[in-house]
C-alpha cells in the first residue's frame, strides 16, 4: 500500500475513475436503437447520405462548412429533398423566427439554487 | 458494435440529429455508435453501479431522440447538451439511493486481507460514488465533469449554465469536501496514512 496525502490519493482514485471505459454492451445498444425507431415520428426514409454527400463534395466537405453555415447547410439539404411532412416543419425553420425551449423537459432538474456556487 | 464508416463520419452530431428528426433510416445508428459509449462512461463514472450506469444511458439517449425535432443546430452543441442532461440524471440517482453510506461501504473493505485487486478498485469506485452523493448536487456534477471527465472550467460552465468563477468555487469546495470524507476511510480503501 502506498503512503499519500490526501489530496494525493484523492487524484488517484478521480485517474482510476477516468479509466472507467466501458465497453457497450450490445443488449444496450439494441435497446437504444429500439427506443430511436419508436420515438422516430417522421416517416422512415432511405439513408440521404449519399445525396448530401453530393451537395457538400461541390463545396468541399464538412471541414469547409463551419459555424452557423451548418444550419444553412442542412437547411439546404431539406429544401432539395424534402419529404412530404416536412414542408411545414421547414417554414418555420427558415421563415418566421420559433422560439424553442432547447432543454424542454430538462429544466424540471435546475431546481436547486445556485446558493452552493 | 461497429461504427459506421462513410460519409456521416465527419458530419456534426447536430446535423445528423436532424437528419433522425426527418427520418433518415441510418442517423439513429451513427449518433448511438459515437455517442453511446461517452454517456455510458460518464454515467459509470459517477454511479460506479453498471445496471445504474445503463438506466441512466439509455435513458439519457431517449431524451436525445425526442428533443430531436425541436434541436436547433445554431445554438448549442449535442455533446453540451448530453454532458448536462446525464449530469443531471446522475444526481437524481445518487440523490435517491438509500442505505448505503460511505461508511458503510468502507468498512466493507477489510484491508488486512488480501483482496483481490479488481474488488478493491470497484470498492474504490463505489466509495467515491458515495462521497460524491453526500456533496450539494452542483458541486457533485461540477467535481464530476472536472476531475472526471477532465472538462476545463469554460466547458463545465456552459454545460450548468453558470460563470466559470462559480465552476472554480464548486469544484474546489467538492474536492476538499471529498477529500475530508474520504479521507477518514484512506486505510480502508487501501491507502497508508501519512
Amino acid at each position: 500500500m502506498m503512503t499519500k496525502s490526501d489530496d494525493d490519493f484523492l487524484d488517484d482514485l478521480f485517474d482510476a475513475a477516468r479509466n472507467q471505459v466501458p465497453t457497450v454492451p450490445d443488449d444496450l445498444m439494441a435497446r437504444v436503437l429500439n427506443d430511436a425507431h419508436f420515438a422516430q415520428t417522421a416517416p422512415t426514409r432511405a439513408a440521404t447520405s449519399s445525396l448530401l454527400a453530393g451537395i457538400l463534395d461541390m463545396i468541399g466537405g464538412w471541414p469547409s462548412v463551419g459555424g452557423l453555415a451548418m444550419a444553412g447547410v442542412a437547411g439546404l439539404w431539406f429544401g432539395v429533398a424534402p419529404p412530404a411532412a416536412l414542408s411545414t416543419w421547414t417554414a418555420e425553420l427558415i421563415g418566421t423566427p420559433v422560439t424553442v425551449d432547447l432543454f424542454g423537459d430538462t429544466n424540471a432538474y435546475f431546481t436547486e439554487a445556485l446558493t452552493d456556487g | 458494435m461497429t461504427p459506421p464508416t462513410g460519409y456521416w463520419s465527419d458530419a456534426p452530431d447536430g446535423v445528423i440529429l436532424l437528419a433522425y428528426a426527418q427520418g433518415d433510416g441510418e442517423a439513429a445508428k451513427v449518433l448511438s455508435a459515437r455517442l453511446l459509449p461517452r454517456v455510458l462512461a460518464q454515467a459509470t463514472r459517477m454511479l460506479a453501479d453498471q445496471a445504474e450506469a445503463e438506466d441512466v444511458a439509455q435513458d439519457a439517449m431517449m431524451r436525445l431522440w425526442k428533443i430531436a425535432p425541436d434541436w436547433r443546430q445554431d445554438e448549442a452543441q449535442v455533446s453540451t447538451w448530453l454532458f448536462r442532461v446525464v449530469a443531471n440524471l446522475c444526481t437524481d440517482r445518487l440523490r435517491k439511493r438509500r442505505g448505503v453510506s460511505l461508511d458503510q461501504i468502507a468498512e466493507a473493505v477489510d484491508p488486512q486481507l488480501s483482496a483481490p485487486a479488481r474488488m478493491q478498485e470497484n470498492a474504490r469506485m463505489r466509495a467515491l460514488s458515495a462521497a460524491l452523493a453526500d456533496l450539494p448536487e452542483r458541486q457533485a456534477q461540477a467535481v464530476a465533469l472536472r476531475h472526471l471527465e477532465g472538462l476545463s472550467n469554460p466547458q463545465i460552465a456552459q454545460i450548468m449554465d453558470i460563470s466559470i468563477r462559480s465552476v472554480e468555487s464548486l469544484t474546489a469546495r467538492g474536492k476538499r469536501a471529498l477529500a475530508d470524507s474520504l479521507g477518514k476511510h484512506k486505510t480502508a480503501l487501501g491507502y497508508d496514512d501519512d
